[in-house]
């Protein structure tokens, strides 16, 4: 699907020429494992490398360079993957065929050398006003989350399975640590980051490989760096713990979380994925079917299973005093999964669904980079195609086989009223 | 059959109207997997007041009506219609505003027969006072998890704020309350009354074949003749253009203050091109005022006076129009009062090369947009609802000026058509503020 292309030690580049949209799309990945200052240091870098640079000091004059380039977007963000700490650089640009700008492409990949190679620095600092401003804005977007009783419900859940570890800490570390950010500390970082980090590239769009490698190699002067092991995810079983929790709010949110220790890596793995489609994943799961429209005890209700940290969560929007029922209706889906009390049918639907949405999300630039860099180790000749044979062949056996080894840990419900 | 092409960007929309008044517009996005259809009704939650088909009599129908008749559209005598999307591979969905109730499906496989699914499952109504009453349930659940959310409850409270009588100010949904006396009766009703074809429009983009495509269309419609067509009559009170309420003040269990001041302009009643200038003269025009390349934007978000949440919008139905700006704050008046004196010093002196530069980024996210098969259903859908299409927009872009723009968000500049609401953090008895 993409051509790698030799670069240098610890920077893989991947090119895929299409003609598909109308844009070329660009996006850049740093990795580092997880660690909580760390954390919150590029959470505070992504929202000032996309502030301004040295040659563009302001954001007006930094987003007017953008608007100029025919409107181009470019967007830093942090996210995880495992034990993982990203820095994720993505960019778009109308295809300069569509504008009728000859050199648009080059002009284009300059502004995006400026924003990593030459930021706005001065004397080993980042811009203090401009740190100050964003760490500030960093640091509300965290508490922020209080706002979002789901978000925040879900949140609570992660936080009580697995205390302290990367899938229940923020991408954006801690409050505390984001203060410690400063201008050189974020520097620092920042130096770190673009001289040891392993990167990752990716090119989706009308391109031709030989000629925008080279451009990419004449904007981005990157040398190699060491390859840098992943750490491994260590799973294990959570404590088993029932937590309701108030604030002022008219619908409870139920949320329950299993250990379910299959993760990408297992070749049961596909098997997995079904399981979750079976129990909640699509409008023809079976929570869906018979806690809301059977039932009707939610309007929302689904299930998502993080494959990466070995959790399957249920999260259900409903009444909170009626959540014994709501417990016990939920339980009945995982369980009837685990006796094999599953139709044909449901086989199928899940499985046209779970096709459905890779080939769709292929559909999108940003999507076929992401589903790439998922699959890449695994299938080095990844197609959707690999990966819906197999789901086909998972059998009933199989799901039933991976659905027992789910077990509840914890039931959370964050709900309106008081204490009793 | 006809069409029309944009050679700029190379896309080309096939489109036909069926002898029973269905408008069909078909888009073939070359190299794609996915098959994006919504077959759309130009009936939503403001159509409340009306002469139901073959009566005389105008009628009220309970708050929150179209959004119920939306799902119960999905419940057939033989089970769920999710089922069978599900079966083909397709994800089905569906959404109700203001003014439109929407189907929809995306699919990679299968297409034909689900966009059978489609025309059929939403000319089927099979509703019953069992079915009815059991989704009474689901959709309390709905409006308490809307009750809940803070975004949502600030831009209703905004809209309550601005409108007297229009029904836009009763939340789409309707209120736990309300959607109790709904029955199935009322539900025959709305759908007869406003699902007739020649008030709907269908809407395919993909990996598809137009000509193969429409005839399908043609086929499914063949056997769908109805009375013919008749422009439904709906009613409206008078609205006052001045705002009904200055200001409203409520609190949640937020941790920052959430703040939307709404500005109540004029319904233009246009259509076609003049919607579409109007519309974009507008947005264009707080762009220039509110956006990330302003002073005002620079200055307020470096005192903290806005944060990332920051957000303008300009909505424009044919009875309705507003323009809002929100953003969570510890200081909502202080904001309210920089946004009055924003659009009292600014209005005379926006800038002519920020105004061309603006125009050069609209266009190129214009075309990036078209990537995206769900915008162009969505977006055709609502422009064509309009009198106009979607691929004029370049056209349109390049003809305004910015005198254009000025005159479009002058009417900003009245105090009497602006309102702010707030939502405060709860305040907790005995601790300090």
């Amino acid at each position: 699907m993409f051509e790698k292309v030799e670069w240098a030690e610890g920077i893989d580049v991947y090119i895929r020429p299409t003609d598909q949209f109308k844009t070329v799309t660009m996006m850049m990945q740093w990795e580092t494992p997880y660690e909580v200052e760390r954390a919150a240091h590029r959470a505070v870098l992504s929202n000032v490398l996309q502030d301004s640079t040295k040659k563009y000091p302001t954001y007006r004059a930094y987003k007017q360079q953008l608007d100029a380039l025919y409107g181009s977007t470019l967007f830093t963000d942090v996210t995880k993957r495992k034990e993982m700490h990203r820095f994720v650089l993505m960019s778009e640009t109308v295809h300069e065929q569509l504008i009728g700008e000859n050199g648009h492409l080059e002009a284009w990949l300059d502004f995006i050398r400026e924003t990593v190679v030459a930021p706005n620095v001065t004397d080993g600092a980042f811009d203090a006003d401009t740190v100050r401003r964003e760490r500030r804005s960093v640091i509300e977007r965290l508490d922020a989350v209080y706002d979002d009783k789901r978000r925040f419900a879900r949140r609570r859940l992660l936080e009580l399975m697995r205390p302290g570890e990367a899938v229940s800490q923020s991408t954006y570390g801690t409050k505390e640590a984001l203060e410690r950010v400063t201008p050189e500390s974020l520097y620092t970082e920042f130096q770190r980051m673009i001289e040891e980090d392993h990167l990752s590239i990716y090119i989706v769009g009308d391109v031709d490989v030989a000629s925008i490698e080279t451009m990419v190699r004449e904007a981005l002067p990157f040398e190699r760096r060491e390859a840098r092991a992943e750490r491994p995810v260590s799973l294990r079983r959570g404590d088993v713990q029932e937590v309701v929790e108030y604030q002022q709010m008219n619908q409870g949110q139920l949320h329950i979380g299993y250990y379910a220790p299959i993760t990408r890596d297992d070749e049961r793995f596909p098997a997995a994925q079904v399981a979750n489609g079976l129990l909640g994943g699509f409008a023809h799961s079976k929570l869906f079917m018979n806690v809301r429209e059977k039932e009707s005890m939610a309007y929302s209700i689904s299930s998502q299973y993080l494959s990466q940290y070995g959790l399957l969560l249920i999260g259900a929007g409903i009444d909170a005093e009626l959540s014994d029922k709501a417990i016990r209706l939920i339980t009945e889906q995982v369980e009837a999964i685990q006796r094999g009390d599953i139709h044909a049918r449901e086989m199928k639907q899940t499985k046209a669904l779970l096709a459905n949405g890779i080939r769709s999300a292929l559909d999108t630039p940003r999507g076929q980079m992401m589903v790439y860099d998922q699959f890449k180790e695994q299938f080095p000749n990844f197609s959707a195609d690999a990966l819906i044979e197999r789901w086909d062949a998972v059998t009933k056996e199989e799901v039933v086989d991976v659905a027992n080894e789910w077990t509840r840990e914890v039931i959370y419900l964050l709900r309106g009223g008081e204490k009793q | 059959m006809k069409k029309i092409t944009l050679e700029a960007v190379g896309e080309t929309v096939y489109y036909e109207t069926m002898p029973n008044g269905l408008t069909v517009y078909i888009l073939p996005k070359e190299g794609y997997s996915k098959t994006y259809a919504s077959y759309t009704t130009d009936y939503g939650s403001i159509d409340r007041t009306f002469i139901p088909i073959g009566a005389d009599e105008k009628i009220v129908v309970p708050d929150g009506i179209a959004h119920f008749l939306e799902h119960k559209m999905f419940e057939k005598e033989e089970g769920d219609i999710f089922q069978t999307f599900s079966e083909q591979g397709a994800s089905a969905n569906a959404f109700t505003s203001f003014t439109r109730t929407a189907y929809l499906f995306s699919a990679t496989r299968e297409v034909e027969k689900n966009l059978e699914t489609l025309l059929n499952f939403v000319q089927e109504p099979y509703f019953t006072e069992e079915t009815v009453e059991k989704e009474k349930g689901i959709i309390a659940q709905e409006i308490l998890m809307y009750d809940d959310d803070p975004d949502w409850r600030l831009y209703f409270g905004a809209i309550e704020n601005m409108y007297e009588r229009h029904p836009v100010r009763i939340d789409i949904a309707g209120t736990v309350d309300s959607i109790q006396d709904i029955t199935a009766e009322h539900l025959y009703t709305c759908y007869e009354t406003f699902y007739h074809p020649s008030n709907m429009m269908l809407l395919v983009v993909g990996n598809i074949d137009p000509e193969e495509t429409m005839a399908l269309v043609r086929d499914n419609q063949r056997a769908r003749q109805m009375e013919p067509a008749h422009e439904v009559e709906r009613f409206l009170e008078e609205e006052p253009c001045v705002v009904a309420t200055k200001e409203q003040v409520i609190q949640m269990d937020v941790f920052k203050p959430k703040v939307n001041i709404a500005f109540k302009m004029p319904a233009g009643r246009k259509r076609g091109r003049d919607y579409l200038k109007q519309e974009l003269a507008t947005s264009l025009g707080l762009d220039l005022l509110f956006g990330t390349t302003t002073a005002f934007y620079d200055e307020a978000y470096d005192e903290g006076l806005i944060d990332e949440s920051f957000n303008y919008s300009y909505t424009n139905e044919a009875t309705f129009a507003f323009a809002s700006i929100s953003s969570d704050t510890f200081e909502p008046k202080k904001l309210y009062a920089r946004v009055r004196q924003q659009l009292n010093d600014q209005m005379d002196t926006l800038d002519e090369n920020d105004f061309k530069l603006l125009i050069r980024r609209k266009i190129g996210q214009f075309i990036r947009a078209l990537n995206s098969p769900e915008f162009i259903a969505n977006q055709f859908t609502h422009y064509a609802m309009n009198g106009v299409d979607l691929f004029e927009h370049i056209d349109v872009y390049e003809s305004l000026t910015l005198d254009d723009v000025k005159e479009a968000v002058r009417p900003m500049v009245n105090e009497e058509a602006q309102t702010v609401m707030i939502i405060e953090p709860l305040a907790n008895e005995g601790e300090p503020e």
